[in-house]
C-alpha cells in the first residue's frame, strides 16, 4: 500500500524542520516513485518545513545553527525533486538578486541565512561570497540584470563599503535599475537611509518581506 | 589616581573618582585613519612590526583617545599561527582570513601548534614587551580571539556551526585543542607584560548558537581559558557580541571580571540581569563614526548612569571615525565628573 500524498508532504516538511538531511532523501524518492507532482513536494513539503523553521527562528526557539541544518535538509530534498519539475516550472521567471558581504569582511553567516530564506521564498540568488569589492557587486548586478542587490556586513570597520557600492551603481548609471537592501548587526535603518539604500532588514526572515515589498511581489 | 590604578579598582568593583575610558584592541579595534595620520604609522605595516605596533598603540593614548594601550589590532593572529591564510588588508580594512586550514572538525589533529617565537605571534609579544619597557601610567591590554571565533577562522564557519551539533565528540576535541593553544598565547602575553587579557568572541554569540550550544561551547571554553591564566594579572575582560536576552543566565557563568557588549544591549537591562560582573561599554560605534562629538559625550555619560563601570566603544571602531568623536568619550565623562564635584 502506498502512502498518501498528504502524509508524504507532511513527512517532507517534518524532515526539514527536524534537520533530517538523510531521511529527507528517502522520503523525496518515495514521493516521486508514488507519482506525485514535484512542485507540490517542493512547495507544500520542503518549503513548508523551512517556513516553519523560520517561524521558530523568529520566536527565538531556533537559532542560526538550527536554520543551517534545516536548510541542508531542504537542499538535499530539492536535489531529488528538482529534476522532475516540468520545464515551464523550472524556467518560470524568478526575481533575480545578487548577494554578498562587503570588502574587508569575511563574516558571512548572516548573508548565508538571508540567501537561504530568499531562495525558499522563490528568489534566484546569486551569491558573490564574502570580502567582495564594490566593483564586483556592480559588475555582477549589471551582468545578471539583477533587480535586487543585497549587501551585508558584520563589522563597523567595513560598513562604509556599502555606501561605496551605492555610489558606484550611480556612477555606472544603473542605480535606478536595482533596489539595494542592506543588513548586518552594525547596520541600522537610519544608516540605510543615510547612505541611500532602498531597504533595511533586521534579520533574515524580515529580509524576505522587505525584498518582496521593494519589488512589489505579493 | 593614575589610569592604571583607576582601571584596577574599576575591574574589581572598588570605588574610583570616575569610570576609566578604555578600548582594548583586538576585535575591539581602537585604531583610526586619523590616528595613523597623526602618528605617521599606518596599517597594514603596523600589523607586522613590533615597534610600529607599540607606537601606534601608544599614539591612541597620547592623543587623548583611551586610557590604555592594547595590541594587536585584529583577530587573526591565532588563526594564522594555527594554519589559516590571512591577507593583511590595507589602511582601512583589518587583516582577515582568505583560506581555511581545516574542512571538518574531524581533522582536529591537523591544527598547527602556535609558535610564540616567529611570525605575528612574536610581533604581538614583542610589542607588549616594548610597551612594558616604557613604564607607562596606562594599563597594557593583551587581546586574544575567543575560542569559537578562532575555531571558525581556522575552518569554514558554516560547516563548523553545523558540526557543533552533528559531530559533538570531534567538535569538543577540536575546541579543546584551539582553547589550549589560545591559553599558551594569552599566558605568553601576560609573561611579556600584559596587565589585562581581553577575550572577544564575536562568532560565539547566543544569537548564533542559542542558549544550549552557547553554554556548551562558548562559555565552557572561554572559562577554560580564563581558569588557566596566571593569577598575577590585573583582570580579564570578555566581550560578547549580539543580543543577550536569551543568554543572560549563561553569560553570568563566565569567569571574567568584566563583561562587555554591543550597543544593541541596553546597559540598564544588562545591569538588571547581571549582578556579579563589572559591566563595560557600550558607546555606539555608529555614533562614533557618523555622529557629532556632543552626541558621543551624551552617550558616554548615559552608559555610566545606566550602570557601566568601564566606558568603552560597543564594538571595534570604524577606521574612518573622526578623532574628535573618539576623544569625546573621555571628554564627556570628565565633564560629567566635574559637574558632580561642583554639586
Amino acid at each position: 500500500m502506498t502512502t498518501s500524498k498528504e502524509e508524504l508532504l507532511n513527512k517532507l516538511s517534518e524532515c526539514v524542520l527536524e534537520m533530517e538531511d538523510e531521511e529527507v532523501v528517502d522520503v523525496a524518492e518515495e514521493y516521486i516513485e508514488a507519482g506525485y507532482p514535484a512542485l507540490d513536494g517542493i512547495m507544500e513539503g520542503l518549503v513548508d518545513g523551512m517556513n516553519k523553521a523560520s517561524e521558530l527562528f523568529e520566536e527565538e526557539e531556533y537559532f542560526v545553527t538550527d536554520i543551517l541544518l534545516c536548510s541542508d535538509a531542504m537542499y538535499a530534498g530539492l536535489e531529488v525533486l528538482r529534476p522532475y519539475l516540468p520545464d515551464e516550472e523550472e524556467q518560470a521567471a524568478k526575481p533575480v538578486a545578487v548577494i554578498g558581504v562587503v570588502e574587508g569582511d569575511t563574516h558571512d553567516i548572516g548573508k548565508n541565512l538571508v540567501k537561504i530564506m530568499m531562495e525558499t521564498a522563490g528568489f534566484e540568488m546569486h551569491d558573490l561570497g564574502r570580502d567582495v569589492p564594490a566593483e564586483e557587486f556592480v559588475n555582477q548586478a549589471e551582468a545578471l540584470k539583477a533587480q535586487l542587490v543585497c549587501i551585508s556586513t558584520l563589522m563597523t570597520t567595513t560598513m562604509s563599503g556599502m555606501e561605496d557600492i551605492i555610489e558606484l551603481l550611480k556612477e555606472r548609471g544603473i542605480r535606478d535599475n536595482v533596489k539595494v537592501m542592506v543588513g548586518g548587526s552594525p547596520v541600522s535603518k537610519k544608516y540605510a537611509d543615510d547612505i541611500g539604500a532602498d531597504g533595511y532588514s533586521v534579520n533574515a526572515v524580515e529580509a524576505v518581506r522587505v525584498a518582496k515589498e521593494l519589488l512589489n511581489i505579493a | 589616581m593614575n589610569e592604571k590604578e583607576r582601571l584596577k579598582k574599576a575591574l574589581h568593583h572598588e570605588k574610583t573618582d570616575r569610570p576609566p575610558c578604555i578600548c582594548p584592541g583586538g576585535m575591539m579595534n581602537m585604531i583610526t585613519t586619523d590616528l595613523m595620520d597623526r602618528s605617521g604609522i599606518t596599517w597594514p605595516e603596523a600589523h607586522l612590526n613590533a615597534e610600529m605596533m607599540a607606537d601606534l598603540a601608544q599614539a591612541n593614548y597620547e592623543n587623548g583617545c583611551f586610557e590604555n594601550v592594547g595590541v594587536p589590532f585584529c583577530m587573526t593572529i591565532e588563526a594564522e599561527s594555527m594554519g589559516a591564510k590571512i591577507t593583511m588588508g590595507d589602511r582601512v580594512h583589518e587583516p582577515h582570513v582568505t583560506e581555511y586550514a581545516l574542512h571538518s572538525v574531524k581533522e582536529w589533529e591537523k591544527i598547527r601548534p602556535m609558535d610564540m617565537n616567529s611570525g605575528r605571534t612574536k610581533v604581538v609579544l614583542d610589542a607588549i614587551r616594548i610597551l612594558k619597557s616604557r613604564n607607562l601610567d596606562v594599563p597594557i591590554i593583551g587581546n586574544i580571539t575567543g575560542p569559537v571565533s578562532t575555531a571558525s577562522s581556522v575552518m569554514e564557519p558554516v560547516i563548523f556551526y553545523k558540526e557543533l551539533r552533528k559531530k559533538k565528540e570531534d567538535a569538543h576535541k577540536y575546541m579543546e585543542l584551539v582553547a589550549d593553544e589560545i591559553i599558551r598565547f594569552a599566558r605568553a602575553q601576560i609573561d611579556a607584560g600584559a596587565d589585562i587579557i581581553a577575550i572577544s568572541d564575536p562568532s560565539g554569540t547566543g544569537e548564533i548558537l542559542g542558549p544550549k550550544l552557547f553554554e556548551e561551547y562558548a562559555v565552557h571554553y572561554i572559562n577554560r581559558i580564563i581558569d588557566h591564566l596566571q593569577a598575577e594579572k590585573m583582570g580579564v575582560i570578555v566581550h560578547i557580541c549580539g543580543q543577550m536576552r536569551n543568554v543572560y543566565a549563561q553569560v553570568e557563568m563566565i569567569h571574567s571580571d568584566v563583561l562587555s557588549f554591543d550597543s544593541c544591549v541596553a546597559m540598564s537591562d544588562a545591569k538588571k540581569h547581571l549582578k556579579k560582573h563589572v559591566l563595560m561599554g557600550n558607546v555606539s560605534t555608529w555614533t562614533l563614526e557618523f555622529g557629532k562629538p556632543e552626541k558621543v559625550e551624551q552617550l558616554a555619560v548615559k552608559c555610566w548612569r545606566d550602570g557601566s563601570g568601564i566606558i568603552s566603544p560597543a564594538c571595534g571602531l570604524g577606521t574612518k571615525s573622526p578623532l574628535t568623536n573618539i576623544q569625546a568619550i573621555r571628554l564627556g565623562i570628565r565633564k560629567a565628573t566635574e559637574e558632580k564635584v561642583e554639586v
